[in-house]
């Protein structure tokens, strides 16, 4: 496997494959009201089994040796079917942990030998997502460094086995960590969510054995950072066409008045409209794709622009497609309800709106 | 022209050109013209479509036996974006080179092509579009002008509308009723009509600017040859919707240039009087920048798959896309100006902010309004039922 573009549809088409028939919206449904909130039994086959982690991870370090493009075409899968767990964060950590460069290169081996699933813990009470406000600490030196703090609204940590962790040393240096949640210190608390696809915890650490992944004196948790917003926008961006898709098919088929709804004006002018917003996202995602793929200057800014851009086209979608499917939208067993959810929870995660546009706009030079 | 050019010596080619050009004879050019400037420096203009004809950079990727020259299609949209970087005049050949030159590509005779082509790639011939009419708008299949053909011509009379540049044009490709008992989109006929003859009447339209560049076209038993007949008679919906699909997205690029520098000028003019500090309006102005990233990265895209440009769903796509975002930016730019906007200068002379505040309403009205396209998307994007 060499990552030549027909590579590249092959493994989207094989994980999709996987996907419709083990994780489809059904399933999510059932899942996500569940204990776990996730599906070990898929966790299991996407990683031991089609070796997912492996796939962008370096051929030295044991991985497949594939580019970017591969990993975010996994994660825009898993996002068109809101898979919940700690799949999409994984392979987000994975491909941050590749930008980070050699320092990085000891966990990636670690997570193909040990098929380590991982959660990113960026934000704290009080801070938000504003690094410059991190408050965790982090003593020691070299590889063995203690972690204290509280993360909160931690993506995928209900599934996952390892924390990637942003805290601040003695000398004020903000760095990456990478936490063993079974370790000693280690207090992972998982909520109920308002978006049930996506279970968030809160991440207590006391003294907690850790190991610095990024190297002194870059922007590590920058990286972090920017490739959850990117998680954040390529999951919107696949869900807003998968929640689109299922709307206008409905449409087709609904009949009121004796014709199919989807004939009438005012309806379609909508869905036109939401199309063109689609296509705006999928283009503004591609964007940030090749942008990852090449290490372009611009990272933090597309990342952030692509959230923004994207959580924004899901959450429209998604609100259009309650109301364009009436009643039945409503429901619980609808699934427009868990895209909608979906979409706010994208919006909320890794910057509000007014954060990110104010960040945009310092990245731009506006 | 010589041999294929690499993408970086184009660029480096034209950009010279059009730096030697506008510092030099055409200087007072700059800037004039387009987007709610269609009345200015018209006599200027025409010169500089001759000088553009001349130095060979009218119909990029045309066959050079009709005055073309061999151009990829980056390097089409290379020549536009370095064209809006300059700052070079508005085109008034842009009909005649955008529109009928690929139309008489496509579906001209011989003769058409050896007549038209050359006198289009040389800027001598500017020619204007007879589409519209009071009666059909968005429904151009309502077109009611008729021709009737006597010998070896036609004559034609009707009333054309919302034709630009019709003033100062030599030619015009009429859309008209060839069979009188025809209905909706049978029975039409493309001709092309010379301007310049007794039958023809050109009045212009005061637009809410308060300036003119649409026009009515009245024809009053005007002449077209039988031989200047585009396709076959009756035919001519077909040829017209192939104009309609010549759009190929590859002025996209350079007209978001001119976009990005009207965004930085109202946020420059915003960061001057203080509105920036409105975060009202600084909300407003960095959604403006996004939306341009957007339409930026969507045209990337497009353009990276579509070998043969556009399709006309993508064109539609975009068309709504761009006209939405420019009607906004019109809005912008007077609430950055506050209360100031309102003082006109003597006659209704209009400034930069208030002349795109008034004409960007065009922008999702003409090509096939905002309400036209959303239904070509739905129908034939989304495939929702008629």
């Amino acid at each position: 496997m060499t990552g030549t573009p027909e590579d590249l549809a092959e493994i989207r088409a094989s994980v999709a494959e996987v996907l419709d028939g083990q994780a489809d919206l059904r399933r999510t449904h059932e899942v996500m009201v569940g204990e776990r909130g996730y599906d070990p039994l898929l966790h299991e086959l996407l990683t031991a089994e089609l070796g997912l982690l492996g796939l962008v991870v370096p051929e030295h370090l044991g991985g497949l040796g594939l580019d970017v493009p591969a990993a975010t075409a996994v994660i825009e899968e898993l996002g068109a079917r809101l898979v919940p767990g700690a799949l999409a964060t994984s392979l987000t950590a994975i491909l941050a942990a590749r930008a980070l460069g050699p320092s990085a290169e000891p966990l990636l081996a670690r997570v193909v030998d040990e098929q380590l699933t991982l959660a990113v813990a960026l934000a704290e009470d009080g801070a938000g997502w504003d690094l410059g406000q991190t408050a965790t600490r982090a003593t020691g030196a070299g590889d063995e460094w203690a972690l204290t703090g509280t993360k909160t609204v931690v993506p995928g940590a209900e599934a996952a086995r390892v924390v990637l962790v942003t805290a601040r040393n003695e000398g004020g240096e903000l760095g990456v960590y990478a936490v063993d949640r079974a370790a000693d210190g280690v207090d992972v608390r998982t909520h109920m969510t308002l978006d049930q696809t996506r279970r968030l915890s809160t991440v207590r650490l006391r003294e907690a054995a850790a190991t610095r992944v990024d190297a002194p004196g870059g922007d590590g948790a920058r990286v972090l950072l920017d490739h959850v917003r990117a998680m954040l926008a390529l999951e919107s961006a696949a869900a807003a066409r998968a929640c689109l898709d299922l709307t206008v098919d409905y449409l087709k088929v609904r009949e009121q008045f004796g014709r199919p709804i989807g004939s009438f004006q005012a309806l379609k002018h909508r869905c036109a409209d939401l199309a063109v917003a689609v296509a705006g996202a999928r283009a503004t995602a591609d964007h940030l794709v090749t942008t990852l793929r090449t290490g372009a200057a611009t990272r933090s800014h597309d990342a952030a622009l692509a959230k923004l851009v994207c959580a924004d086209t899901l959450m429209t979608v998604a609100a259009e497609a309650i109301q364009l499917h009436g009643g039945i939208g409503f429901t619980f067993e609808h699934h427009a309800h868990l895209f909608f959810k979906r979409g706010k929870s994208a919006q909320l995660l890794a910057g509000s709106a007014a954060a990110v546009r104010a960040e945009v706009a310092a990245l731009a030079g506006l | 022209m010589g041999a294929p050019v690499s993408d970086e010596q184009f660029r480096a080619e034209i950009r010279g050109w059009l730096r030697e050009a506008l510092t030099g004879p055409f200087a007072e050019a700059v800037g004039t013209g387009g987007e709610g400037r269609e009345h200015e420096a018209h006599e200027l203009r025409r010169e500089w479509e001759r000088h553009l004809g001349r130095a060979g950079w009218i119909g990029l990727s045309w066959p050079t036996e009709y005055g073309g020259r061999p151009a990829t299609l980056a390097q089409q949209v290379i020549f536009h974006e370095e064209y809006a970087r300059a700052g070079a005049p508005g085109r008034l050949g842009h009909m005649s080179e955008q529109l009928l030159g690929p139309t008489l590509l496509a579906f001209g005779t011989p003769e058409q092509k050896a007549r038209f082509l050359p006198r289009i790639t040389s800027g001598e011939d500017i020619w204007c579009q007879g589409y519209s009419e009071p009666g059909a708008g968005s429904d151009l299949a309502g077109v009611r002008t008729r021709a009737e053909r006597r010998g070896d011509h036609y004559v034609i009379t009707g009333q054309k509308v919302w034709t630009s540049l019709a003033h100062l044009a030599d030619w015009c490709f009429v859309l008209c009723r060839t069979d009188p008992g025809s209905t909706r989109h049978a029975g039409l006929s493309y001709l092309l009509v010379p301007m310049n003859q007794p039958g023809v009447t050109v009045r212009p339209i005061t637009q809410l600017t308060g300036t003119s560049e649409f026009n009515e076209v009245f024809f009053d038993e005007a002449v077209a040859a039988v031989e200047h007949r585009v396709g076959a008679e009756g035919e001519g919906w077909k040829v017209a919707m192939g104009t309609l699909g010549f759009e190929r997205g590859v002025s996209t690029l350079g007209q978001q240039i001119g976009f990005r520098r009207r965004l930085d000028a109202v946020i420059a003019r915003a960061r001057s009087n203080g509105a920036w500090q409105e975060p009202a309006l600084r909300d407003r102005l960095v959604d403006a920048y996004i939306g341009l990233e957007v339409m930026r990265h969507s045209a990337v895209r497009l353009l990276a798959s579509a070998g043969e440009g556009l399709s006309g769903l993508e064109a539609s796509i975009s068309k709504l896309q761009w006209a939405t975002w420019n009607r906004s930016l019109g809005e912008l730019a007077v609430d950055v100006e506050g209360a100031g906007a309102l003082l006109t200068g003597p006659g209704y002379e209009l400034d930069d902010a208030q002349t795109h505040f008034l004409f960007s309403r065009a922008n999702t009205i003409y090509g096939g309004s905002n309400e036209i396209q959303r239904n070509i998307i739905a129908e034939r994007l989304l495939g929702l039922p008629r």
